[in-house]
């Protein structure tokens, strides 16, 4: 019998250990949703603990949690297993907490030592000054404790992103962080970057950070992660080692099947001719290769993560971003002139923020109606309230929006029904391809069975839809078929009989 | 030269800022069609003429940085002038005059940095209004007259040297060397790159963003308040159109001098020498006698085509 402990035996030994940090009970709710239910979790020192989920799992609403920004409405803290409170931000940091955001917290014009101890600088002789040669050999020591080999005096904005997380995190450590919460950090860097900090994760790890890590990436969670803690609707589903459940497994359990949706849908036995067709797509923004099609009757969804180009994807058709190569065919011809060819060749696009870019919340619903077709309802020129109201009137009620009177402002209907005054817009417009970038967002489930039924009428009548969706439920009960997106490019096409949330997730996640 | 070649050439003159190369374009320039412009009497007058102007761009300097703005202190400027002269009259003091003077441009600031920062009104318009607040003042303070009869001591302060310096130019000396320091040697400093490129980091590092804008406008109108006293004596009286429009030029000096308008991006040594481009060329064009309506257009060319070039360098 050799005298070394089993592997399991062991990380029982460590698991009995008094965690560094735990939560346990958290709740948060916002208006209308629980983002946090009865969640706990713990980190032990030199631990990475990955937080996996989809998006809108609950996530960021723990790291807010954690960080301060927000408060619990339930639940406790646990530092060393004594109850803590944390209220603010101050008190997370008093703690050793320290979370590492993906927008960056710096200032581009300061140097990295100035970075660094921003709020901290070491005072010099007269009063409000800084000793600046203390503040460099501090900032110095800081560095070369994570590894970083770089002049302290450069600014900010000459570096790359991943060194602007090194400073990130170098800022971190200089506050004594023992707990290091990293969002996502990987997802800018390249692969030789990714490896410098998983270099340095592991050097924290010896010194005895806890880390907490969230991730959308398998490889990673497997290779990293020291513990693992899925998220889903709110809720902790299950806390387990990388050895103990296959990528199968954990996309299972991200997933889940928890939904329950109301709104049939009559799938096309054969769909029309070609609406849209993308050939070789690439822009700037960071898409390359897409390829798709959309035929008439149909409603196809585009999923991925949150940041896979999905958007990028709609704008480009769209002609809201220039394109680098490739080709959109519409209606049997050639679409190349920007928007405005694009809204008048019968394309509309239904954005994701509707506030911002969809519509004029102050003006009444009727105005909101007509502005896109004026072109179309007045060639002369010239303005016909009459028959203006008669085409708002018409379109209100076509669409069932719930609206006292045409004149209403647009900003004090409900979201759903403002939904529906985005597409009444496109619909004057003479809209043949409806493209929505996430069309429920901020929309109550009873209003979002209406928009589908909307949109389902909508495609019987000969119209298409293409639609951003975050919710792979809601994708799988009305697309009939899907392009799953991945770091900017399609990487598979699921049919209606293989619109699986399952298939969906194994597509989208790196997984390798 | 094709453009082309042009491009390439700006391009190679690598790290120097556009203001040093356009500085260097406008000595060569005026040194051969403006008559006398390279005499030493005539260098030695741009730069005393220049001080206000200086006193004027380092406060604003500092406010483009936070990604503000200050329309008012042309205004203030002439209010604090008048102020100067009013209380110097009054009193027979010049220190009285320069105190009131910072006072009441200090108040300005405090309720310029009020507006923008607490009721969040775009430093544009807030400052818009106070312009016209302070500009309605002057006329009040002077009933539109000229204030004349002011002490000896004042006009002292423009007509004294210090060593052979000419006193406007050591006043001017030192307030860049305030400014700096304040900049690039205080806390103060440091959070007003953090005001301009993140404000959001200020918060998690505990300082209140609030506080630290309404500093910033504050001290520039008391910096203007001690260029009223200036003023007053350069001119040997207060006069109720003293400063107007001379914020076009501090914005202009500023942006010349490389600063940016978004990210907190500013450079205080290129302020000195937007200041000085700004100087020579209203000074050559006007040795060359041609009238001032030409010569606020030029100013405006100057800005675009320091932007230009700093546009230009910016790509390679």
């Amino acid at each position: 019998m050799s005298l070394a402990l089993p592997v399991d035996e062991a990380a029982q030994v460590s698991a009995a250990a008094p965690p560094l940090f735990e939560l346990r009970g958290i709740s948060k709710e916002f208006p209308g949703v629980k983002a946090l239910d009865d969640v706990s979790f713990a980190v032990w020192p030199g631990e990475v603990h990955m937080l996996l989920g989809e998006n809108g799992a609950g996530k960021s609403s723990l790291m807010k949690v954690l960080c301060g920004a927000y408060r619990a409405d339930a639940g406790e803290f646990f530092y060393k297993g004594e109850k803590v409170a944390i209220h603010s931000s101050a008190d997370a940091q008093r703690l050793g907490i320290a979370v590492i955001f993906q927008e960056f917290s710096l200032v581009p014009f300061l140097d990295i030592a100035q970075n660094i101890f921003l709020g901290r600088e070491p005072a010099g002789f007269i009063p409000g000054s800084v000793d600046r040669r203390k503040l460099l050999a501090d900032a110095k020591r800081v560095l070369d404790m994570i590894g970083f080999d770089i002049d302290p005096t450069v600014t900010v904005d000459k570096l790359g992103v991943a060194q602007q997380q090194m400073v990130e995190i170098a800022k971190a450590i200089s506050q004594n962080a023992r707990i290091l919460v990293m969002d996502e950090p990987t997802a800018a860097l390249s692969d030789h970057e990714t490896e410098l900090l998983f270099a340095l994760i592991k050097r924290l790890k010896a010194e005895g950070v806890a880390i907490i890590y969230i991730s959308h990436r398998m490889a990673e969670v497997f290779s990293m992660g020291d513990r693992i803690t899925v998220l889903r609707d709110g809720r902790r589903i299950g806390e387990l080692r990388p050895g103990e459940a296959s990528p199968d497994q954990l996309v299972r359990m991200i997933v889940g099947r928890s939904v329950d949706m109301s709104y049939p849908r009559n799938f096309a036995a054969t769909p029309g001719k070609v609406l849209l067709e993308v050939k070789g797509l690439s822009a700037s923004t960071g898409i390359a290769d897409i390829d798709l099609v959309v035929r008439e009757g149909e409603i196809v969804g585009l999923c991925g993560l949150v940041g896979s180009g999905r958007s990028e994807v709609v704008r480009a058709i769209f002609g809201a971003d220039k394109i680098m190569s490739g080709e959109i065919v519409f209606d049997g011809r050639a679409i190349s002139g920007g928007p405005d060819e694009a809204a008048r060749r019968g394309l509309a696009l239904i954005p994701e923020s509707r506030k911002s870019e969809g519509l004029a919340l102050l003006r009444s619903v009727g105005d909101n109606l007509v502005v896109s077709a004026l072109a179309r309802l007045f060639p002369a020129g010239l303005f016909d309230p009459r028959r203006a109201q008669r085409v708002a009137d018409g379109l209100v009620q076509q669409l069932r929006i719930a609206t006292p009177t045409t004149k209403q402002a647009v900003g004090l209907l409900s979201g759903g029904n403002q939904q529906k005054v985005v597409i009444g817009k496109w619909l004057a417009a003479g809209a043949k391809l409806f493209i929505f970038d996430e069309p429920t967002r901020g929309i109550d489930v009873g209003a979002k069975s209406e928009i589908f039924a909307l949109i389902d009428r909508l495609v019987t009548k000969g119209a298409a839809a293409l639609m951003i969706s975050s919710e792979q439920a809601e994708i799988c009960h009305v697309c009939d078929r899907a392009y799953v997106m991945r770091e900017g490019r399609i990487v598979g096409e699921l049919s209606r009989s293989e619109l699986t949330e399952e298939n969906i997730v194994r597509l989208g996640m790196h997984h390798e | 030269m094709s453009d082309a070649t042009v491009a390439l050439s700006i391009r190679s003159l690598g790290r120097i800022p556009g203001v040093a190369v356009m500085l260097a374009l406008l000595l060569v320039i005026f040194s051969a069609v403006a008559p006398g412009f390279l005499s030493a009497a005539n260098i030695a007058n741009v730069l005393v003429q220049s001080t206000i102007l200086m006193m004027l761009s380092l406060p604003m300097t500092l406010i483009i940085m936070t990604e503000g703005l200050d329309l008012s202190m042309g205004a203030v400027l002439t209010l604090t002038s008048l102020v100067v002269a009013i209380v110097s009259l009054a009193t027979g003091s010049m220190l009285l005059g320069l105190a009131a003077a910072v006072l009441v441009g200090a108040a300005f600031g405090t309720v310029n940095g009020w507006l923008v920062a607490v009721l969040g009104i775009p430093p544009f318009v807030a400052t818009l209004g106070t312009l016209g607040i302070a500009q309605g003042l002057s006329l009040i303070v002077s009933d539109g007259q000229s204030v004349v009869g002011i002490p000896r001591s004042v006009s002292e302060v423009y007509s004294a040297t210090l060593a052979g310096v000419p006193m406007p130019i050591v006043l001017a000396l030192l307030c860049y060397l305030v400014f700096h320091g304040l900049l690039y040697h205080t806390r103060f400093g440091t959070y007003v790159f953090a005001l301009g490129g993140n404000r959001e980091a200020l918060k998690y590092a505990g300082r209140s963003p609030t506080r630290l804008l309404i500093a910033v406008y504050a001290l520039g109108g008391a910096t203007v308040g001690v260029a009223g006293l200036m003023m007053t004596a350069r001119m040997n009286s207060g006069h109720p159109t003293a400063g107007l429009g001379l914020e076009f030029d501090a914005i202009a000096a500023v942006a010349v001098g490389g600063t940016s308008f978004e990210r907190g991006n500013g450079w205080l040594p290129g302020t000195v020498l937007g200041v000085i481009a700004v100087g020579i060329l209203r000074n050559g064009l006007n040795l060359m006698a041609l009238p001032s309506s030409i010569q606020v257009a030029s100013v405006g060319f100057l800005v675009i085509f320091a932007l230009f070039v700093d546009g230009l360098r910016g790509r390679s």
